[in-house]
């Protein structure tokens, strides 16, 4: 079984598009539509790599990997952000990459094999 | 070039003689015998001093004489006459002829004689020329004054206090007419001079500079304003006043602000399209892929995809093309206590990234607010940022902090108060924050931010009072009525 990888995003037709391109290319995914859900998901599935949306519904991306942190199985797990907000190179210092929507497919493919552990 | 003198007497040999001895004095002489030739002469116009006996043959040529003289009040008429005939002269001539001599004349008596009829003209050529000058001058002078007043920009002259001492038409219309007030005072209502005046530094260096300003005129209204400087030097080159020129140029910015506007909504709904164009490659891509691998189940999904986003896109772009025309505002009952926590999420990353302390207090049941939550958060977020901004810039204290608090105390109105520790504005920058284009910030502000969270507070009928003291920190007292006064008005456009 592949490496699998987390999609929190709180657009659904963002999340079909990432989980597919991602099981296209040999990984197993999980993905959860807010910051909550995607505590919860992480924790069960144990993720090697998450993909983090900033701007969501309730709670938002920043928060969610604070709570993540504080998780000892979880506070090693790369994050990458994926955003269609301008500022959100600031919003967390310690994500292993930042890109902003629309993406270029390949090379969100060579961040994640460069990041997955 | 020697004075030509026409010289008048019925007596041939007199006026021979006459004129070989004038001839040697660097006169030009011409001699008539009889009136006709004598007329002929004067109607040269070159003459310049007339010596004549009037008692000619032919008419009356007293009567014909003064005529002349009349016309022509700057030629010296010397008189002469038989001793007989004198008094009858003087009493026929007056005060029009210069002098009388008798017959025979004495040349030491035509000398003294001549020499005042020179002196008389030389006077009178210069009197003539002074008044031409002073003519000149008068005209110069009223259209200088002319141009001056009517400039259509506003025209100062100011001495080294800043103090006006002329002002042109428009600026006592606009400003006042305020001679011996201060500039600063009349333009900006401050109590000292500005910083980076530019007329101080035409003062300093004598060369022209140019600014761009804030001034608000005695209706309060604030102006856009190009200001230039000249100095205005006395005989010894010495600057002793400058003049400051000042364009209005509102309206022009005006206009930038319209683009502006239609910009700055396009970017705020960047983040929109740039997760339709995500999820508009997510179909490409299962579109693409299902192809390749033979999949018609994903291509039927991806077609889906594809139309949903299709639709998406559109939506927007409408959207757009609405707000553009005509900025409506979405008027929603809000409950004040979860959006402000929503604002408060918004900032915090900001927050938490520069260790500022971030204080939100929200007294007791703080009820619900007509708004347009979107706009609102905007300028909210707006007012917060620059709070961050303005603890970010202030190096000298060791920590800082933001509150963000709903009072209590609101029953037709919702008090929010945004207070920071950080470098805070001097009075110049307080009148200017909400302008248009001015940012205190240097190459990292556009002067966009507060321009638009004004507009939006107002649009909501709010208001905001500002407190701020350089060095100290800011505070912001945002108050907003409860419920819309107007329920179906039409919304003024941002600008």
């Amino acid at each position: 079984m592949g490496k699998k990888i987390l999609v929190i995003d709180d657009d659904p037709a963002v999340v079909e598009y990432l989980t597919t391109l991602f099981e296209d290319n040999g990984y197993a995914t999980c993905s959860a539509r807010d910051a909550s859900e995607g505590l919860e998901v992480a924790r069960r599935e144990q993720p090697d790599l998450i993909t983090l949306d900033l701007e969501m519904p309730g709670e938002w991306g920043p928060r969610f990997y604070r709570k993540m942190s504080e998780e000892k199985t979880l506070k090693n797990t790369p994050v990458i952000v994926i955003s269609g907000l301008s500022g959100h190179k600031y919003a967390i210092n310690k994500a292993v990459a930042s890109i902003s929507k629309p993406f270029d497919r390949d090379e969100l493919l060579r961040i994640v094999q460069e990041n997955i552990v | 070039m020697a004075d030509e003198l026409l010289f008048i007497d019925r007596d041939v040999n007199l006026t021979a003689a006459i004129s070989v001895y004038l001839a040697r004095q660097q006169f030009r002489v011409t001699c008539a015998n009889t009136w006709e030739s004598a007329s002929g002469h004067l109607n040269g116009h070159s003459v310049c001093i007339i010596i004549a006996d009037p008692d000619l043959p032919d008419g009356d040529s007293r009567e014909r004489l003064t005529g002349f003289k009349s016309e022509r009040p700057h030629i010296p008429l010397i008189i002469t006459g038989g001793p007989e005939n004198l008094e009858s002269l003087m009493e026929h001539f007056q005060a029009t002829a210069l002098c009388y001599l008798p017959k025979p004349l004495k040349s030491i008596e035509l000398d003294i004689a001549l020499q005042h009829a020179r002196d008389s003209l030389t006077l009178n050529r210069k009197i003539h020329q002074y008044k031409k000058r002073i003519d000149d001058l008068h005209q110069g002078q009223t259209l200088y004054r002319q141009l001056f007043d009517e400039v259509p920009c506003y025209i100062s002259v100011q001495d080294k206090e800043f103090r006006l001492t002329a002002t042109n038409r428009l600026f006592k219309r606009d400003f006042g007419h305020q001679i011996g007030d201060h500039c600063y005072k009349t333009y900006k209502h401050r109590n000292s001079p500005c910083p980076d005046c530019p007329v101080a530094k035409t003062f300093n260096d004598g060369w022209h500079h140019q600014t761009e300003e804030v001034v608000t005129s005695r209706a309060g209204k604030q102006y856009n304003v190009l200001t230039w400087t000249a100095p205005i030097r006395d005989g010894n080159g010495e600057i002793t006043q400058v003049m400051e020129v000042a364009t209005n140029i509102t309206q022009i910015r005006r206009l930038q602000d319209q683009l502006t506007s239609l910009g700055l909504m396009l970017g705020s709904m960047s983040h929109g399209v740039k997760g339709m164009l995500t999820a508009l490659d997510g179909g490409v891509y299962q579109l693409e892929t299902g192809i390749r691998k033979k999949d018609p189940v994903r291509v039927e999904l991806a077609f889906d995809r594809i139309q949903q986003m299709v639709g998406r896109v559109r939506k927007m772009v409408l959207e757009i093309l609405y707000y553009a025309k005509s900025r409506g505002m979405q008027y929603e009952t809000t409950p004040v206590d979860a959006f402000i926590r929503m604002v408060a999420q918004t900032i915090e990353p900001a927050v938490n990234a520069h260790g500022i302390i971030f204080d939100v207090k929200i007294a007791g049941d703080a009820g619900a607010f007509e708004i347009d939550p979107n706009w609102f958060q905007q300028a909210l977020v707006n007012f917060l940022e620059n709070a961050v901004d303005a603890c970010v810039t202030d190096t000298e204290k060791p920590e800082h902090r933001i509150d963000l608090s709903v009072l209590p105390d609101g029953e037709e109105e919702v008090i929010i108060t945004i207070g920071d520790d950080g470098i805070g504005m001097d009075a110049e920058t307080r009148q200017k924050m909400f302008t248009l284009f001015f940012s205190s910030k240097g190459s990292k502000g556009t002067g966009l931010g507060l321009f638009i969270a004004h507009h939006i507070i107002r649009q909501h009928d709010g208001s905001i009072a500002i407190s701020s003291e350089y060095g100290k920190g800011t505070a912001l007292e945002i108050r907003v009525p409860r419920h819309r006064m107007v329920k179906s008005l039409t919304t003024e456009s941002l600008m």
